[in-house]
């Protein structure tokens, strides 16, 4: 007779949910830094890209740096594993994907709100068990504000980035296409991107959210959903030029293919714009979503989210300002620095801005 | 030039914040501020508190409770005398109503039906308005309490059968309807005056359900004429009554205002002294409170001539409107609470404005609930199941929470039954609600979750938390609950969603656990405990039983202590039921909520009531203390406007300078 072997020598295959979620999470950031990499190397090997990105480094230094920072925070808390190492906040938390940056304020909490580097209690006097050690105090259930400022940072690169990837191609497709066939196609996108962007953007936003159900995912879609529409018609317009250009023509009389033409003649065009857009549009979504979190509908963990459970805070007595400054302070910061870099992007790779510059 | 006149009339003439008339200035009204409209004011169908504001004021009722007596205490209104229960031979009870002589509706345009501008109330008004809540059309939220009135269920089908099977039928007006369908059995008119109401089981509470707008009188003639066609109103946004006040202003999105009415009984026949109708005397309370009421006792009421409802949609500014003196009364807002509030009475500020600070337990009870009928934390999960109940019930801290979103306010909960209710036991320490986290950790591994953690899945036990709520603010509070379950390692998931969803799930019984509230209806334990029967199961009737609960020895012992009267028996039977529950854990019972009303100086006769009962009548106003103290606090601050003024010139007048130096 033949043993079966013990139960324990089955490998076990089966991941735990939060494993898997932990996986995923470290898949997306290693696929996002692979995909950088590539995107450096490439930029690094063609002049004209490199000598823009240089000048943009060299007019805007400090913002480069700071969504250097952002990024980098973000990344901190996409990396993530499960198991317990070190101290733990409650039972619960061991069996959860936890990144880094969860496992460098573990046991930060407090019992409720406290000042900046205060040793104890706001309302009530009693000692912290921290004293001194929030640089930006806590909220009504004791967390770090820090802690919850810096992971804000994750959601709002996620959202903004998520959404420019769902926007952005859509925006392209469309746009070339009735740019360049014209006729039935064109009258087609028109039509879209004009019902589109005649209804009430937040009035669409609310709808699709709700039928969808609130997650980041669904945030994500619906504003990308919202918010092609401008790009679409910028893309229409440019390939439209393009299309008349002489060597689409030369490309054109040799009897090369459509699909061959869009993709190695209009589209590699059209990058400077796509970066343009993509930097300009990434502020405007973190806003949206900072507006969809007001109405309650937001992403959970934003800066959206924090300012609007902090607002009531601000009208009591003394107030509670370190919440919704924090996450005012840490929004404005990314967005300057965003905008800024797109503006000077803009400056460097949009031809009509050279122009006028001479 | 037009500039100067309207600068002179912002500086001279229109130099008041004051959002009222002036011509208002010396008259007993009273100000008052409303959040949310009211949805209904059909008395048959309004049933909170946003509708009783209004319900309340302007439906008389056959009784009405003692304004000062606590415990609560019924005495009789547009009835001669609160009927005594008569059993008769078959079982059933009787109560008679005899009505007072010569009561009158309120002047209204749908008399002309019936050849007049009013007309006196009738016997035959009370068994229509009974009839209304039996009818199915009418959708009454209190079927329930009255199906114990012989043939009310038989009614309604008569009536719901008549219409289905002729179309005829369903367009004649629907007190013919009514007369065709040939009434309720039970409700017998014996006169003009006088009609009796027989119960086919005993249920003494039955008298409190007269106490409320509920049975309040109504006109045939108003439903048949407000019907919401050809220009007129809908009856449920146009009441007909014969309360102290009557509705004559209704905006519902921004104003509302109610006034004496003449027709009242209290103001056409003031010699008649009737409890309803002049202030009471003062018994049980303290000399300096009596002393507050001793002026008015035995007056006329009511006091006020008018009551004036703003709505405030944002509750800070419409308590610095308070602070103004622009309303007379305000409840404390969480934002200004340190401000209003020091050490656990009024604060120095507020008491030199002469505000006056009423502090009451509300009979009210909020509660965690678990679906009963849910395999993880429900009955089919036997002990098992019991215990990780209890665990949970173990972990929740109720003072921690009441410090951090409630200001402190509030009475930890032990038992359904609040204070102020018969059954409430001030000594009762539940054993489960106080926070024991090791003897809750020991409940859950016995319940075979050591930590927390399934030993099936080998993973914390996953419950969901099913709030109805999805605003930011919310989460937070949601959260703490959730906190406190992950100190035993339970992963607790809030699932937040709209209030119309939330209900959606409780129908189709999709969820775990959940968080409600409930506040009395009427001063009786029968009115909390019968939230837990089997009858009211949400899975078996629909009815208010969110937690399914079903225990047979429960139901039991409800249906004897329904019946019986307050005494030392009952209060046995209430504390076995109480037992049940603390071993059970069906709720997690949080606290009783604890009202806090300030009132400024000249707003007298002030009684915190708890339960939602008309009190206004007694209220009375001092009309020119009001006036005075209101243009003290409302000095206009004039420096901003001339330093407007300052700062526009100096930006202007070098533009001029340079304009003329140029043209020379």
């Amino acid at each position: 007779m033949i043993p079966s072997p013990p139960l324990a020598f089955v490998p076990q295959l089966a991941m735990t949910e939060p494993a898997r979620a932990a996986l995923t999470s470290n898949l997306i950031v290693g696929a996002l830094l692979v995909g950088l990499a590539l995107a450096i190397r490439s930029i690094r090997k063609d002049d004209v890209w490199r000598e823009a990105f240089q000048q943009v480094w060299a007019r805007r230094k400090v913002p480069v740096v700071i969504l250097g920072l952002y990024v980098f925070v973000a990344l901190l808390d996409s990396v993530t594993w499960v198991g317990a190492s070190g101290a733990l906040e409650d039972q619960v938390a061991a069996h959860e994907a936890r990144s880094v940056l969860d496992r460098m304020f573990t046991g930060t909490t407090e019992k409720s709100y406290s000042a900046p580097f205060a040793t104890q209690e706001f309302y009530d006097a009693s000692a912290l068990r921290h004293p001194r050690r929030h640089p930006l105090g806590t909220n009504i259930l004791g967390q770090d504000v820090l802690y919850m400022t810096l992971k804000g940072a994750r959601v709002a690169l996620l959202i903004g980035g998520l959404t420019s990837l769902i926007a952005i191609p859509l925006a392209l497709f469309f746009g070339v296409s009735a740019g360049y066939f014209g006729r039935r196609i064109d009258d087609v996108v028109f039509f879209l991107m004009n019902t589109l962007a005649s209804m009430p953007s937040i009035l669409l936003l609310i709808a699709l959210i709700m039928a969808m159900g609130r997650s980041t995912l669904s945030v994500c879609v619906a504003l990308g959903v919202t918010s092609w529409v401008a790009f679409c018609r910028l893309s229409r317009g440019e390939t439209m030029k393009l299309r008349e250009m002489d060597y689409v023509h030369a490309a054109r009389s040799l009897g090369v293919s459509n699909v061959r033409i869009v993709l190695r003649h209009i589209v590699p065009n059209l990058m400077h714009l796509v970066v343009i857009t993509f930097v300009l549009m990434f502020s405007g979504l973190v806003l949206s979503e900072a507006v969809l979190s007001w109405l309650g509908i937001g992403v959970d963990g934003s800066w959206g989210q924090m300012i609007a459970q902090a607002k009531d805070e601000l009208s009591r007595e003394p107030a509670i300002w370190w919440n919704v400054t924090a996450a005012g302070v840490a929004l404005f910061g990314l967005l300057l620095a965003v905008n800024l870099i797109g503006d000077a992007l803009r400056d460097v790779l949009d031809p009509r801005t050279l122009r006028e510059r001479g | 030039m037009r500039v100067v006149l309207a600068v002179s009339l912002v500086l001279g003439v229109a130099c008041t914040n004051n959002p009222y008339p002036e011509k208002d200035d010396g008259k007993k009204v009273l100000y008052a501020q409303y959040h949310e409209p009211p949805k209904t004011l059909d008395p048959a169908v309004a049933y909170s508190t946003n509708d009783h504001v209004v319900t309340g004021k302007v439906y008389d009722t056959l009784l009405e409770y003692h304004y000062l007596k606590r415990p609560y205490e019924l005495i009789p209104a547009l009835a001669e005398a609160v009927p005594e229960p008569q059993e008769r031979a078959d079982g059933s009870t009787a109560y008679r109503f005899v009505l007072r002589e010569d009561l009158w509706f309120q002047e209204d345009p749908c008399f002309s039906l019936s050849g007049g501008e009013t007309r006196r109330i009738l016997a035959q008004d009370f068994a229509f308005e009974l009839m209304r809540i039996a009818d199915p059309a009418v959708n009454s939220p209190v079927i329930d309490p009255f199906s114990n009135v012989r043939g009310f269920r038989d009614f309604a089908s008569r009536l719901k059968e008549r219409r289905a099977a002729d179309p005829a039928f369903g367009r004649l007006p629907v007190h013919e309807q009514y007369r065709e369908a040939g009434g309720i059995s039970g409700v017998e008119v014996l006169g003009e005056r006088e009609f009796e109401v027989v119960l086919e089981t005993s249920y003494p509470q039955i008298l409190y359900w007269f106490a409320m707008p509920f049975t309040t009188p109504v006109p045939w003639e108003a439903i048949a004429y407000y019907d919401g066609q050809g220009g007129r109103p809908a009856f449920a946004d146009h009441p007909v009554a014969s309360g102290p006040f009557m509705l004559t202003r209704y905006d519902k999105q921004a104003r509302f205002v109610l006034e004496r009415n003449p027709n009242w009984y209290g103001l056409r026949r003031p010699e008649w002294k009737a409890p309803g109708a002049v202030f009471p005397e003062v018994t049980g309370l303290a000399p300096e409170e009596a002393e507050k009421f001793a002026a008015y006792v035995g007056k006329p009421l009511p006091f006020l001539e008018r009551v004036e409802y703003r709505r405030e949609k944002e509750p800070i500014p419409a308590f610095t409107k308070f602070l103004q003196g622009y309303y007379d009364s305000a409840g404390v807002v969480r934002e200004s609470f340190n401000k209003v509030i020091q050490e656990n009475d009024l604060s120095e500020e507020m008491r030199a404005m002469g505000m006056d600070l009423e502090r009451s337990v509300v009979p009210a009870v909020f509660y965690i609930g678990f679906n009963m009928d849910d395999p993880v934390v429900g009955r089919a999960g036997g002990e098992r199941s019991r215990k990780l109940r209890q665990a949970m019930s173990l972990a929740v801290d109720v003072e921690e929470y009441k410090r951090l979103f409630m200001n402190g306010r509030g009475l930890p909960a032990q038992s359904p039954i609040p204070p102020g209710i018969f059954g409430h036991d001030e000594e009762y320490q539940n054993p489960y609600r106080r926070v024991d986290l090791q003897r809750a950790q020991k409940l859950l591994a016995e319940a075979g979750y050591p930590g927390g953690v399934d030993e099936r899945t080998k993973r914390p036990l996953r419950l969901t938390f099913d709030v109805p709520d999805t605003s930011p603010e919310s989460r937070l509070r949601f959260s703490f609950w959730v906190r406190q379950w992950r100190r035993l390692g339970i992963d607790v998931e809030l699932a937040a969603t709209t209030y119309n969803k939330f209900q959606e799930k409780v129908r189709d019984g999709a969820y775990q656990i959940f968080q409600w509230g409930w506040v009395a209806d009427y001063p009786d334990p029968e009115n909390f405990l019968f939230l837990l029967t089997t009858e009211m199961a949400r899975s078996v009737s629909g009815g208010p039983n969110t937690a399914n609960f079903q225990d047979k020895d429960f139901d039991r012992l409800f249906a004897e202590m329904k019946v019986l009267p307050s005494g030392p028996e009952r209060q046995r039977l209430v504390e076995q039921m109480r037992s049940i529950l603390e071993r059970e854990r069906p709720w997690i019972e949080l606290f009783h909520p604890e009202d806090y009303a300030l009132t400024h100086a000249w707003l007298r006769n002030v009684v915190p009531a708890g339960l939602s009962i008309p009190t206004t009548k007694y209220f009375d106003v001092d009309p020119e203390l009001r006036a005075r103290l209101r243009s003290e606090w409302n000095e206009p601050v004039l420096w901003p406007i001339f330093l407007l003024f300052g700062l526009a010139a100096a930006v202007i007048a070098p533009g001029i300078v340079t304009f003329y130096k140029e043209r020379q």
